[in-house]
């Protein structure tokens, strides 16, 4: 790890749906929670990545040699084939395909140069009502350098927003808190059981982080929705109740969606949650009438 | 909205919209013309018969007699739901072509494949006879006669630029015109004529000639009215239904007044705009005529409906049958132009927003009423042009948005802060640029002034490059063709490739000129355009026909600018790997281009992942504003007619496509024959990555005051145009305006797109979608994703 650059897998200009407005999105690489729906897996590890794009290879061979410990094979049944559990994510392949077969997912950068990203978009943030937000992973694991940037974003005037899952100490919430003007805050599942049979994780902490940064800063609350999972009635009233209690402006759901499917074996890995589904959409209209009877703003899929 | 519906389903459609792409016809199994179309020869016959009267007489004379005969002569209808009258030929599902231009192009369409169903066996006599008469005289052969040597040469389609003669565009004083009626124009040119009897000016014969043939033709113009107001009395006479006999007497009443005297109502003043609308089609085959419509319709309307005249639903009815007009309007061009445009496309604009002489923002209930008529109708013409501002309102924005999401991809937008300037620039007094109108696809002119507006022809950028790279000297023939620039051994930096480009867009600009300026005069000589002259500011009070003299200014000539992303990128690659990473010489990669890449796949790949415009990235946006500013600056050396420069515009259309299969493979990795980019603006097709807000950034490097009118095509999927997206867009559109780009159009993609890519993933590998929450290539969907993408993206459109 880098104490003075944080570790990112992308910059996405033009986010619309991150927040008001045009935003750009910072997502911080790194991840505690192992949610099995996750659809950027490149996102969980602390460290860079190698992700594949089949479609884009050409054959050629050249990552072939380019791999010392000899993950890489050339056949003509299956082509080029990674052999991942040789894998030791050196990177050393992603300089060799000059067609964009084997990239780098995840790159280390200063403050200074990440808020010059930024910068570039301030004008749509003015006339559209946007900003920038902090994204992840999980960004409360890197607060320190997220602390800095978002200081340096409110320090040229800009809107910010962190998403957050809420899994971390207090300490950090609050110090990143302190540069926010906005939290998305990511709830799973209110029973702790269920939250971490799915992600690895109980939500006593998240939970206790989210009472707290709601009497601190205006709220969005997100949650994805996965038929079978948390979209039964009676857990909609819940985090109804929840959102009514703590004050946040708006619930969205984020019906599940099969990002993630199409991305593990990208990494090398095997998707963990092949049978999920989004709920019907009846059913995603009933839990929003649910909730806007309620009297709290929803939105569906941003 | 039922109205719409069914007039959707009445209206005869000429053409299926199909790009042929060059000489090629690789899209020829769907067709060109609809089978129950056909070409209508009577313009034709007429013209033909009154020439052969009028043999010896001054050519003003002649034209203003042979438009006059086709319109006291050509047979016309009324049919049973309509309120506007008019139509270019004698049966609906007529086309037309202007014999007077050219025969041959004609007499190949009805003898070949695509165009045999157009006429029957009689007629195909008849038209054979009346090209007998126009051998020689037609304005193409007038040129083929004339043009000798380097005109000659450089007059045929090569591949770096296509002349085009055919384009006159200008829009009238519809203001004064609805204002006066044109008894009031009779009268001024008669008693010009007075004048003249008195002072004796030194070009009296010219003088008097000309407003002569002003007298026939807008006596003329009246008459046609008037016929239609005969027809609609006849008809009224034994129509049972009252409702029908209703709209005939309604006809008879407004056509036997108008164009004579100005218009008592809106139905009227529409019914005038479109009578003049569709002779100048008749008097000269152009396209892409223009109307600020919400600025000019506007007072009547309001009018009426503050005397209780009129409702607004019974304007938006009218609008829409003005539609169908618009729509039926079609000619047939030649199998070339018609590559270029996309089958039979008149390219009408209607104009909206924007400010008044004294600055004010012209929005009115009429601005709303014509986008919800393009709501409703959604017709690929008129194409739509809103004019933006900082005093636009929000709402204007807002109903623009709501129209793109129909997905008939206008409005496009004009941003008055960059083009209001650049028109002052060009010499327009301010008063006058903010009155700018659009014609066309994109062009700017001036309402009502004397602007013989000329597109010289499409000019590929690339190509200049490429010669650039050869010494101007044809590899595979040997021959010198373009400017003989240096050996590229000798260039030291990608400046001087530049510089060698440079000196090719100076040739080329001349050679295209050369051809102009002969032909406008061979024009002025032989296809005056009296009724035009008489329409617009100027003609009739100095007595002067509008080719003899110009609105003083450089908003006239100019050349379409094809593909200057693609020798931006092509510099950049060239910096980058040739002098830079050092990785081949320069007559290395020549060569390799030559053979199409092969073998080189790798340096392909190296100038590909080279940097590229549109990514906010100085290193090639800066060469792009490089090669912009200095084209610009190059070709405004070269004079047209009247002294003033030559100028590029970003206006291209499908050209962009249609002329790229004549560019071989260009050092920005694209390979022979390979698209360019798609407007002057536009980075090259995926080669942007960091989505819209960065391709504005990078567009904004570019200084529309020291270039054109620019264009930008701008994809997004509908999901970005739903209603709580609305912030979004607006200030996108904000950003856009702040930044002073010149003009943006968006693209909506729609279903097919998206399927074709789950099809053939290879051929959309670059296409971007966002699903909630992240980006990804839509290649890399899962099967699933991609059906809920498609599944949703049908939803928000409908
Ligand atoms: S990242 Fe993995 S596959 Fe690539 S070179 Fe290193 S070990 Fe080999
Ligand atoms: S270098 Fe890239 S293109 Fe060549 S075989 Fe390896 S992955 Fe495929």
């Amino acid at each position: 790890m880098n104490n003075h650059k944080g570790l990112i897998f992308d910059i996405q200009r033009f986010s619309i749906h991150d927040g008001p407005g045009i935003r750009t999105t910072v997502f911080m690489k790194g991840c505690p929670l192992r949610c099995l729906w996750c659809s950027n897996p490149e996102s969980q590890d602390f460290f860079p990545n190698l992700m594949v794009r089949d479609i884009n290879c050409k054959g050629c061979g050249a990552c072939v040699n380019a791999c010392p410990q000899g993950a890489i094979t050339m056949t003509q049944a299956e082509g080029r084939k990674i052999e991942w559990s040789r894998c030791d994510q050196c990177l050393l392949c992603t300089g060799a395909c000059i067609y964009h077969s084997l990239n780098r997912r995840g790159s280390y950068m200063e403050v200074p140069d990440i808020v010059q990203e930024i910068r570039k978009d301030e004008g749509f943030y003015r006339n559209s009502g946007g900003g920038v937000t902090v994204s992840g992973g999980e960004a409360l694991w890197q607060s320190e350098i997220v602390a800095q940037l978002l200081a340096a974003c409110k320090a040229e005037g800009m809107h910010t927003a962190l998403d957050t899952t809420g899994h971390s100490s207090w300490e950090k919430l609050a110090s990143v808190l302190n540069f926010t003007d906005l939290v998305l805050f990511d709830v799973k599942h209110l029973d702790s059981g269920a939250h971490r049979r799915a992600t690895g994780v109980g939500n006593e902490q998240i939970l206790e982080n989210l009472v707290k940064a709601a009497k601190k800063k205006r709220i969005w609350i997100r949650m994805p929705l996965i038929a079978g999972f948390n979209d039964s009635e009676a857990h909609i009233q819940e985090l109804t109740a929840l959102a009514k209690r703590n004050g946040a402006e708006k619930i969205s759901l984020l019906p599940y969606h099969e990002g993630g499917k199409a991305k593990s074996p990208q990494l090398g890995r095997i998707y963990p949650y092949p049978d999920a589904v989004a709920p019907a959409e009846n059913h995603i209209h009933r839990l929003k009438d649910i909730m806007e009877k309620e009297g709290i703003v929803v939105s569906i899929g941003s | 909205m039922e109205l719409a519906e069914d007039l959707r389903s009445k209206f005869v459609s000429k053409a299926v919209r199909n790009v042929q792409r060059g000489y090629t016809e690789d899209d020829k199994s769907r067709g060109l013309f609809r089978p129950e179309v056909k070409l209508d020869i009577q313009r034709s016959r007429l013209m033909t018969e009154s020439f052969k009267q009028t043999d010896g007489q001054a050519m003003v004379i002649r034209r203003a007699k042979a438009l006059a005969h086709v319109l006291d002569n050509m047979g016309i209808f009324i049919r049973d739901w309509e309120r506007i009258v008019g139509y270019q030929t004698s049966e609906p599902e007529g086309i037309y072509h202007p014999i007077d231009m050219n025969w041959k192009s004609v007499n190949r369409l009805v003898n070949s494949e695509a165009g045999k169903t157009l006429l029957n066996e009689a007629e195909k006599k008849e038209l054979e006879e009346i090209c007998e008469y126009w051998k020689g005289k037609s304005m193409s052969d007038r040129q083929q006669e004339m043009f000798s040597g380097d005109l000659a040469k450089y007059w045929k389609y090569e591949g770096t630029f296509l002349w085009t003669h055919w384009s006159e565009l200008g829009i009238p004083d519809y203001e004064t015109l609805l204002h006066e009626g044109l008894d009031a124009r009779i009268k001024r040119a008669e008693e010009r004529l007075e004048e003249i009897d008195k002072t004796i000016p030194r070009d009296y014969i010219d003088q008097k000639e000309f407003l002569q043939s002003v007298i026939i033709v807008l006596k003329a113009v009246i008459n046609f009215s008037k016929r239609y107001a005969v027809l609609a009395t006849d008809m009224a006479a034994v129509e049972k239904d009252p409702e029908r006999k209703g709209r005939l007497e309604e006809i008879a009443h407004t056509c036997s007044w108008i164009p004579a005297h100005s218009p008592r109502s809106f139905l009227e003043a529409v019914q005038f705009f479109y009578f003049i609308h569709l002779i100048r089609y008749l008097e000269y085959s152009t396209l892409g005529i223009g109307l600020r419509l919400d600025y000019i319709l506007g007072p009547y309307y309001e009018k009426d409906i503050q005397t209780g005249k009129l409702r607004k639903e019974e304007a938006l009815e009218t609008l829409q049958l003005l539609w169908v007009k618009f729509l039926e309007l079609g000619l047939v061009y030649s199998p070339l132009v018609t590559s270029v445009y996309g089958g039979v496309a008149s390219l009408q604009a209607i104009t909206l927003g924007g400010r008044d002489k004294e600055g004010r923002d012209v929005t009115n209930d009429l601005t709303y009423l014509a986008l919800e008529t393009a709501r409703t109708m959604r017709t690929i013409e008129p194409s739509i042009a809103l004019r933006i501002h900082k005093d636009t309102p929000d709402e204007l924005l807002s109903a623009a948005m709501d129209t793109i999401r129909t997905g008939i991809g206008y409005p496009s937008f004009f941003n008055d802060e960059a083009l209001i300037p650049l028109l002052e620039k060009w010499g327009v007094p301010p008063e006058d640029a903010k009155m700018y109108g659009v014609s066309g696809c994109v062009y700017m002119e001036i309402p009502g002034k004397n602007i013989t507006r000329r597109v010289l022809g499409y000019f590929v950028l690339a190509k200049c490059l490429w010669w650039a790279l050869h010494q101007g000297i044809n590899p595979k023939t040997g021959e010198q063709w373009g400017a003989k620039t240096p050996d590229p051994a000798t260039f030291k930096s990608w400046e001087d490739v530049l510089e060698a480009y440079l000196t090719q867009v100076k040739f080329f600009t001349t050679k295209m000129t050369e051809v102009e300026n002969t032909c406008r005069d061979l024009y002025a000589k032989y296809c005056p355009k009296p009724f035009y002259s008489a329409i617009v500011e100027g003609c009739i009070e100095q007595g002067k026909e509008c080719k003899q003299w110009i609105y003083p200014s450089m908003v006239h000539d100019f050349a379409m600018v094809i593909a200057g992303t693609n020798v931006a990128d092509s510099l950049t690659a060239i910096r980058k790997v040739v002098f830079e990473d050092k990785l081949v010489t320069l007559p290395e990669l020549a060569a390799v281009m030559d053979k199409n890449w092969e073998g080189r796949e790798d340096l392909r790949q190296a100038c590909i992942n080279a940097p590229k415009y549109g990514n906010d990235d100085d290193y090639a946006d800066l060469i792009a504003r490089e090669v912009h500013h200095r084209t610009e600056a190059v070709m405004e050396t070269v004079k047209d007619r009247f002294g003033y420069g030559i100028r590029g515009d970003g206006s291209a259309v499908s050209a962009t496509y249609g002329l790229a299969a004549d560019t071989p493979a260009t050092p920005d990795g694209r390979m022979d024959g390979g698209p360019f980019a798609d407007s002057t603006l536009a980075p090259q097709p995926g080669m942007d990555k960091k989505g819209p807000t960065a391709v504005l950034n990078s567009c904004a490097k570019i200084d529309t005051l020291q270039t054109y009118n620019h264009l930008l095509n701008q994809k997004f999927l509908p999901q970005f145009l739903t209603d709580d997206m609305k912030p979004v867009f607006l200030g996108y559109l904000k950003t856009w305006r702040d930044k002073k780009i010149s003009h943006i159009q968006f693209n909506v993609v729609d279903k097919h797109t998206l399927i074709a890519a789950q099809e053939y993933p290879e051929k959309y590998r670059d296409l971007i979608v966002r699903v909630a929450g992240f980006s990804a290539y839509f290649a890399d969907l899962s099967k699933g994703l991609q059906d809920h993408i498609i599944a949703r993206t049908e939803q928000s459109l409908s």
